[in-house]
């Protein structure tokens, strides 16, 4: 297979400095939530887990370049961080299972 | 000012192979790729651990000192800024640019290092939180510690590519590569401690 003549557009000084105020606000909002637990309630980790992964995305997407990139990359990265959660969920799926099954 | 810049030639950046991605930086995604796994056994670890009944106290939860950390987020996240901007300059063959953004990158996680280091103090000496006092806080030490680790190894990267620059007059156009090399490893530091800071500090408690 040939190779690509070009990468495609990479985002401008401006843009990056713009994402990195999203992310501080987003950081913000998350310690905002913290100290208002009790006031948002159960709702506070769906809350903090939607903005750990907001963060996350687009640090990936805009920093590392990876949605100028081409799709086998976000192709390959993304299967070894779904291979880590799917693993990972059914190691803590068992231990939890054990440990109420010790409680009981 | 427009947001995207114009295509950046791809001959810049060194020889491709049959995937139209540069070996090392292709080297650079797999491994990256298989530190999600490293990095999530140790966040599973301390999961399982972290609101255990029947462990020595205190709880890792119990002793963290929230503003502080989320000072030290903040920190990681702006240096992942100045180390895009570094990129960003290395592209436009800015070297001057370039050392800035590099050293102001390699500075900030210095301070990031700095703040866990004086973290890591407080628990043992303030709190008597210790790697060996209970599970859960062996698990918190090694995920944050390996997590400061390859923030280290990082920083060091980022001051040898500040040195060679200074020392060379400037990266030469085989070396830019490099530079991505290190940002996609610096970038990949700061969505681990993305993840840590809330699923380690944000939303684990201690048993009641």
């Amino acid at each position: 297979m040939a190779s690509d003549t070009t990468h495609a557009a990479h985002p401008t000084p401006l843009l990056y400095v713009k994402i990195a105020v999203l992310l501080a606000i987003l950081t913000g909002i998350e310690v905002a939530l913290f100290y208002l637990e009790d006031a948002v309630g159960p709702l506070v980790v769906p809350f903090l887990i939607v903005l750990a992964f907001l963060k996350f995305v687009i640090v990936i997407g805009y920093y590392m370049h990876l949605r100028y990139e081409k799709p086998f990359l976000s192709r390959f990265f993304s299967a070894g961080f779904v291979l880590a959660i799917l693993v990972y969920a059914v190691v803590l799926g068992t231990f939890g299972v054990l440990a109420i099954r010790a409680a009981t | 000012m427009a947001d995207v810049a114009q295509a950046v030639p791809a001959g810049t950046h060194g020889e491709h192979e049959s995937t139209g991605i540069e070996h090392r930086k292709l080297g650079m995604w797999v491994f990256l790729s298989s530190e999600f796994l490293f990095f999530g056994a140790f966040i599973t670890t301390y999961l399982l651990f972290a609101s255990r009944p029947g462990m020595a106290r205190p709880y890792p939860a119990e002793v963290y000192d929230i503003p502080f950390t989320s000072v030290s987020s903040f920190v990681l996240l702006m240096s992942s800024l100045t180390m895009v901007l570094a990129h960003n300059a290395i592209e436009r063959n800015d070297q001057s640019g370039t050392r800035t953004w590099l050293l102001a990158t390699a500075m900030l996680g210095s301070v990031f290092i700095g703040g866990q280091v004086f973290e890591f103090t407080a628990f043992v000496t303030e709190y008597g939180m210790k790697l060996t006092t209970s599970p859960a806080a062996s698990a918190f030490f090694v995920l944050t510690g390996f997590h400061g680790l390859h923030v280290l190894v990082g920083v060091l990267m980022l001051f040898s590519l500040y040195g060679m620059s200074r020392r060379m007059g400037g990266l030469s156009p085989k070396q830019h590569m490099n530079v991505e090399l290190v940002g996609l490893y610096w970038h990949f530091v700061d969505i681990i401690w993305i993840v840590i800071f809330t699923v380690v500090y944000l939303l684990s408690k201690p048993p009641l």
